[in-house]
């Protein structure tokens, strides 16, 4: 699904990326976790192709295309996905049209017709229970005054209208309480399948006692240092991250 | 270099050869003499007076205009089509002149009244030319001179009218450099509402000056919904008036959407006379290639207990320039003000230019008072996420635009009206512009 090789980005010049190697095939969900500071962020925004970020050597395979020399439309319109760590507000679009928008782009692109007004509306309704959100969220702004819970639950609901191939979830645990972020895992959970690959980037391992990762990898000053399974999330979670500094102060680039 | 008040040639010698309406009415005659001896003094208005700092009318100075238009004849179905709204009580203007076959206006509820000015003169004899300063508001002194047809509304004492009513000024195109002098008067008694809507609209790519005041009169606890959408030919002069006295209790809720014309300018003002008195004043303005609009609005709070809200917004694109003035005045007794001035700007491309002066002169102490101006660009943020999602970049350009300026008819509380025009502002949209 999803290959990186030895991924270098920088940010104004500044070197952020330094080296990342990832293999994410179908079916799987990994975990990335990290220090505030140590790329998460960064390597979603590559992914899913944001201005401002210069790959300076690597690349990013995605379903056998080179996936850097897409437009961001058309990675989304292939299946990549990415929530937000910050969703942003845009007062002025109803979010039941963004749902619609984004859902005919994807759809366009697989040659199908849009959905007609009552089959979206049934979809929609369907997905709004999975995230247990209310239907009025339909006709607000997108995000427009919702609160951070509101936002990730959101952008949950996205995810699983829109029912990418590779979904990048980033720091989509952060700030929710424990009702909301159970809510939120069964969104994720309910989204994973053999031929769908889920990335989530998560500062704290609460989430992955409720979405279990195949593989978890920490990635500190923009390298993975470490990779393994859940228990390397249990090991983190007792020692902190503060090992991980150091211990990657001698690897080779 | 000629001085621009002497350009007023285009105009000078009109009056006399023009049939003008109503010259048997000594009142009239009158007022078009204090006109012509004021226009003859200031001429059109020059870049050194304040108010016309930013907007040129050199050019319209340079250009010959005709005030005979030739025979045009326009279908109801064309008509029907042209109009903004389908359900409404209807008069039409076709090249200046007042088109009886083409409205909608003698099965009126009674109460209401909806007559051109050519017919209906010997009524507004004591309301005409009342609303507005002969010497100020740049051409109202030419309009006095030559103004030869309008619209009059009046509503009754207690008469509630539902349906709104739309005035549909055409130019047709048929008679190249027409000027047009037009003069709205509505009037609103006591505890009276309505909802009206200056439509103005240009079938061509030509040449053309239309110049109209609309003076509005709102008694005690009048409520007027006041529209205004101008798509003025893309080579057409389009300079407006548009001036109210607002008794107490009274609201006049406008909103003002330019979108065509070469030039155009419109002076927006309200006179708030009697406490409690309200006003909203919106308006959007969407220009491209190389238009230019000027906004120059005015609330003076002359009394007490007295409140306003103002929203003008402006999406701008390639070498267009736009201009906005706000003037609120809260006079020296009027205590308990309360009012509020925004103007907010999108630039879509590096060529165009905004001019953005929100002004307020205090001369009371117990007031509520605010305003801001911003000037800003597409949020690459939001662009970004939209796209994220798989929308084209052009689509999430056009669709941020969209949603920036279809938030200044979040304040018409009809739902059809606010349809028809989030549609035409819709189909306006620069497609992302860069
Ligand atoms: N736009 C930017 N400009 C400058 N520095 C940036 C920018 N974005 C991220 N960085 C820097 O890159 C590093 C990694 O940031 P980020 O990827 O957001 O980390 P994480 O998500 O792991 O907390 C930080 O040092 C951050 O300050
Ligand atoms: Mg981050």
């Amino acid at each position: 699904m999803l290959e990186i090789k030895s991924l270098h980005a920088s940010v104004g010049g500044k070197e952020i990326l330094r080296g990342i190697n990832l293999t994410v095939n179908a079916g799987e969900v990994h975990a990335i976790m990290g220090p505030n500071g140590s790329g998460k962020s960064t390597l979603s925004n590559v992914i899913a192709g944001r201005d401002g970020y210069e790959v300076t050597q690597g690349e990013v395979i995605y379903k056998g295309d080179n996936l850097l020399n897409m437009a961001i439309e058309e990675r989304a319109q292939r299946g990549v996905f990415l929530a937000f760590q910050y969703p942003v507000e845009i007062p002025g679009v109803s979010n039941i049209y963004l749902l619609k928008a984004a859902l005919n782009a994807v759809r366009k692109h697989q040659g199908l017709d849009d959905l007609d007004a009552i089959d979206f509306l049934t979809l929609v309704r369907s997905k709004l229970e999975l995230v247990k959100m209310d239907e009025q969220f339909l006709h607000r702004g997108v995000n427009e005054g919702f609160s951070g819970g509101e936002k990730k639950r959101n952008e949950i609901l996205q995810m699983a209208l829109l029912e990418p191939s590779l979904a990048i979830l980033d720091e989509t645990d952060s700030g929710l309480d424990i009702d909301a972020l159970k809510t939120v895992s069964d969104g994720i959970n309910a989204l994973r399948s053999p031929d769908r690959s889920i990335v989530m980037i998560t500062h704290y391992q609460r989430l992955l006692d409720y979405v279990v990762p195949d593989f978890v990898h920490v990635l500190s000053k923009g390298r993975i240092v470490k990779s393994g399974d859940k228990e390397l999330a249990k090991e983190l979670e007792k020692t902190g991250y503060s090992w991980v500094n150091t211990e990657t102060e001698g690897l080779p680039a | 270099m000629k001085q621009l008040t002497e350009l007023a040639t285009p105009f000078a010698s009109v009056a006399d050869s023009l049939p003008l309406v109503g010259n048997e009415f000594p009142w009239l005659n009158a007022l078009r003499q204090q006109a012509t001896s004021q226009f003859n003094i200031d001429g059109l208005p020059a870049k050194k007076v304040e108010d016309w700092k930013y907007t040129s009318l050199w050019s319209l100075a340079q250009q010959s205009f005709t005030h005979d238009a030739d025979k045009f004849s326009l279908d109801a179905q064309q008509c029907d089509q042209i109009a903004l709204l389908v359900d409404a009580y209807r008069l039409v203007i076709v090249d200046g002149e007042f088109s009886q076959g083409l409205s909608s206006v003698d099965a009126l509820p009674a109460g209401l009244s909806i007559t051109s000015l050519s017919t209906s003169l010997t009524n507004v004899e004591h309301v005409l030319g009342k609303q507005v300063d002969l010497a100020k508001a740049g051409l109202t002194a030419l309009n006095t001179m030559l103004m030869n047809e309008g619209v009059v509304v009046t509503v009754a004492t207690d008469v509630h009218i539902e349906k709104p009513i739309e005035l549909l000024v055409i130019n047709s195109g048929n008679t190249e450099g027409l000027a047009t002098h037009l003069r709205n008067v509505i009037t609103l008694e006591r505890n009276s509402k309505a909802t009206i809507i200056e439509h103005y609209v240009g079938l061509s790519d030509d040449n053309y000056f239309t110049n109209v005041v609309t003076e509005v009169v709102l008694a005690e606890k009048a409520e007027l919904n006041h529209y205004k959408l101008q798509q003025e030919s893309k080579n057409a002069f389009h300079i407006a008036t548009l001036a109210a006295k607002q008794a107490a209790n009274s609201q006049w809720k406008t909103n003002n959407i330019s979108l065509g014309a070469k030039l155009a300018r419109n002076d927006v003002h309200s006179q708030l006379l009697g406490e409690q008195a309200h006003v909203v004043m919106d308006g959007l303005y969407l220009v491209n290639n190389d238009q230019h609009i000027d906004n120059h609005t005015r609330i003076d709070h002359g009394v007490p207990n007295t409140t306003s809200e103002e929203l003008y917004k402006g999406v701008l694109e390639d070498n267009s320039h736009a201009v906005f003035n706000g003037k609120v005045i809260v006079h020296k007794d009027a205590q308990k003000t309360d009012a509020n001035q925004q103007n907010h700007n999108l630039l879509l491309s590096r060529g165009c230019e905004i001019d953005s002066k929100p002004e307020m002169e205090i001369y009371a102490d117990d007031v509520k008072c605010g305003h801001g101006s911003t000037v800003g660009q597409i949020n690459e943020n939001q662009l970004f996420f939209l796209r994220a999602r798989g929308l084209d970049e052009v689509t999430a350009r056009s669709l941020l635009t969209y949603a920036f300026a279809v938030d200044v008819l979040e304040r018409i509380p009809y739902e059809d009206i606010r349809q028809a025009l989030s549609v035409v502002i819709e189909q306006r949209l620069p497609r992302g512009g860069k």
